[in-house]
């Protein structure tokens, strides 16, 4: 896959030659030459070549705050891309066509999503998108792919708030957060039934703030006892004043969500106040390795969500053809274990591979319906689309680091550890 | 309940005033708004992981290790580059040190990546009659004040002090005096870039080290500049504690979600009736 910026052209041989050569100024204008012929060969080859392959767009937060999530999604897309290439291509209506990703580093800024989404529709010709990292960037490109009717397919937005727009075009592969919280409550009280008092802190942003929400709310309608729901603002570095509160109200489950620096710091000042509860989550944190790693034998005991782990065991009609062969593959190549970010991205560009094919046209109306219409088990789980795009819900790993590992205490069928306390 | 609130407002406002001491002092003396710095103290706080991580040394003996490294750094920036601009209007100054910031703040995502790293190691904390205080923010205080103090000394007592205030003064009557006024300048920005150094090394123990982090630091020192007023030096350590405590008590009173608003909304009265600042000299502002 090649990640391009924004002034360069799509095919690279140019690029890299342009480069070196541009350092004085008639060397420049050489390479200008050079570089308009190489690009016009391109266009013409391009030409001839764009009917056998499929490009896909995708604006990736490659740098800039969100660059390690971007990065995740870029490792998942290439893994998939090579499968589907080895295997010469995608299949339509009985032809094998060529894959080619064509990707723009968005630098974790909205704006700039929105318009290298438009750029990737209306100049490099893609014929789907993929979404970048989040709820919040994903509802801007596909507000735009939506305008041109592009199939765009999300690989980490779970926030309804993303589907619920009325768009035709958007396909989700995570399950709305709400089945998160609910499996959860249903899970804990069975556990530990004398749970009552429940206390929320939440990051005031998209996805975080959905989930303290739906926790909150499901909460009160089972019957706990909420006794602190707050938010709290993006960019707050302190936790002290909320967790001395929360501290005083002595609850039987402390709930906070929001991003792995956030909860590090959350789960830091916990300790240092002394405030615990017999269970502590914290949404998405030990989903990610790092959580774990910044946090040492802070992070025991700490409990979660996740729309995925690797000890699941999906057998599947897929380039990967099981969750076995996508871990072990993954392990080989990055030595270390994917998560759900990981995970979802290859499944996404799945669903798109299993719409064209279903299809059997490049033509993009009709592929939306044939991806609305799947029904499919892949690598990454069952997936089958609510009619506002969302991967229905299914049964939600719930998991908890343990001696400085993530289990999985639910579902029961690939649970491998009992809850612990706090 | 109030006493912990309190006592978090102040132990919090230290860890601001740490943020904020080098910030002022380039601000004040060079007129320069070093955008530089939230990505400096992420760099002392870097440099403090990797000593831990991979030799093992204790994060508080990297205060000192650090704030010279940054000391070198900030003077060879100083010198070769900003010293360039320095006598032209504020706005070029702060362009260019957004400029530089963005290549180093780019430059260590590429390298150390964005992912949060912490040094794990627990100082644990203390408790007097249920107030909980924990140790690393305690030191991060101390460090505070000594930096405040030592900056003081130095200003006052010192032959470097008496010229960086000489310079602040009158550029031109300080060089006709024999100062060499680029020298001071790089040197003062030396100190700013220290006092970052050192204030990472100690956040490496109480906040994520990530670049993600970078625009909230120079956001809060900006804050507490204007709180504390320009050109003092004692300014940044008493804006740092009000503005502090202030967001302790509106995040405890309020909500977590109204803290940082009414920090903000403190910033803007005090522009509006006292622009110097709590403790700021006139004609600094």
């Amino acid at each position: 896959m090649e990640i391009l910026n924004s002034k360069e052209m799509i095919y690279s041989p140019t690029e890299n030659r342009e480069e070196k050569l541009s350092i004085t100024g008639r060397v420049t204008f050489l390479s200008m030459v050079a570089g308009s012929v190489l690009a016009l060969t391109n266009f013409i080859s391009n030409s001839a070549l764009a009917e056998d392959v499929i490009k896909i767009g995708t604006p990736l937060a490659l740098t800039g705050g969100l660059a390690d999530e971007g990065k995740k999604q870029q490792i998942a897309y290439d893994m998939w891309l090579r499968r589907v290439n080895a295997a010469g291509g995608i299949n339509v209506g009985g032809k094998k066509m060529k894959v080619k990703l064509v990707a723009y580093d968005y630098q974790t800024d909205g704006k700039r999503a929105g318009q290298l989404t438009e750029k990737l529709i209306t100049s490099d010709k893609v014929h789907f998108l993929a979404a970048p990292f989040g709820s919040g960037h994903t509802k801007i490109t596909a507000g735009v792919a939506e305008r041109h009717g592009v199939p765009i397919v999300a690989s980490t937005a779970s926030s309804l708030s993303v589907y619920n727009q009325g768009f035709k075009n958007i396909f989700g592969t995570l399950a709305p957060n709400t089945g998160m919280t609910e499996a959860m409550m249903k899970f804990f009280k069975k556990k530990l039934p004398g749970t009552q008092k429940v206390a929320v802190l939440g990051r005031d942003d998209v996805f975080p703030r959905a989930m303290a929400k739906s926790l909150s709310k499901g909460a009160r309608n089972r019957g706990f006892d909420v006794v602190y729901d707050e938010l709290y603002a993006v960019g707050t570095l302190d936790h002290a004043s909320s967790l001395s509160k929360i501290k005083s109200e002595k609850p039987d489950w402390i709930y906070l969500t929001g991003y792995t620096q956030d909860l590090i710091l959350l789960r830091k000042q916990m300790s240092d106040l002394g405030v615990t509860a017999p269970i502590v989550t914290m949404v998405t944190g030990p989903a990610y390795k790092e959580f774990v790693d910044g946090l040492g034998k802070l992070a025991d005991g700490v409990t979660s969500s996740s729309w995925w782990h690797h000890a699941t065991d999906y057998k599947s009609d897929d380039v990967f053809g099981s969750t076995k062969a996508f871990y072990t593959q993954f392990v080989k190549e990055q030595g270390h274990d994917p998560d759900y970010v990981h995970a979802s991205a290859a499944a996404a560009l799945i669903v798109l591979q299993k719409g064209i094919e279903k299809a059997g046209t490049l033509n993009r109306a009709k592929v939306r319906d044939a991806i609305a219409s799947l029904d499919i088990v892949t690598f990454f789980g069952p997936i089958k689309f609510s009619p506002n795009g969302m991967n229905q819900v299914r049964d939600l790993p719930i998991i908890q680091v343990q001696k400085g590992k993530v289990s999985v205490l639910h579902p029961a069928d690939i649970k491998n550890a009992e809850m612990q306390k706090m | 309940m109030e006493l912990q609130i309190l006592a978090n407002g102040i132990v919090l406002g230290a860890l601001y005033a740490c943020i904020a001491v080098g910030f002022s002092l380039v601000w004040g003396v060079l007129n320069v708004i070093n955008m530089l710095h939230g990505s400096f103290i992420i760099l002392g706080g870097y440099i403090t992981f990797f000593a831990w991580a991979r030799l093992g040394i204790h994060p508080i003996a990297m205060i000192p290790v650090a704030g010279m490294i940054l000391y070198g750094l900030g003077y060879m920036v100083q010198r070769g580059v900003i010293n360039k601009v320095v006598t032209q209007p504020v706005l070029i100054t702060l362009t260019l040190t957004f400029g530089l910031d963005m290549i180093l703040y780019n430059f260590m995502n590429v390298v150390f990546t964005a992912t949060p790293q912490r040094v794990t190691l627990e100082l644990g904390s203390f408790d007097i009659g249920g107030i909980f205080m924990p140790w690393d923010r305690i030191v991060s205080m101390l460090l505070a004040f000594a930096l405040t103090g030592l900056l003081y000394w130095v200003m006052r007592t010192s032959r470097v002090g008496r010229a960086i205030v000489a310079v602040r003064m009158d550029r031109d009557a300080a060089a006709l005096m024999g100062i060499r006024v680029d020298q001071i300048y790089a040197i003062t920005f030396g100190i700013g870039a220290f006092m970052a150094g050192a204030a990472g090394a100690v956040f490496a123990v109480v906040f994520p080290v990530t670049t993600n982090l970078s625009g909230l630091y120079i956001g809060k020192a900006f804050v507490v500049c204007v709180i504390g007023g320009l050109g003092s030096v004692p300014g940044a350590l008493v804006g740092g504690i009000v503005l502090g405590v202030i967001e302790s008590f509106a995040g405890h009173w309020l909500g977590p979600q109204h803290a940082i608003t009414v920090g903000f909304v403190l910033m803007l009265i005090l522009l509006i009736t006292r622009p110097s600042g709590l403790l700021g000299k006139k004609g600094y502002e």
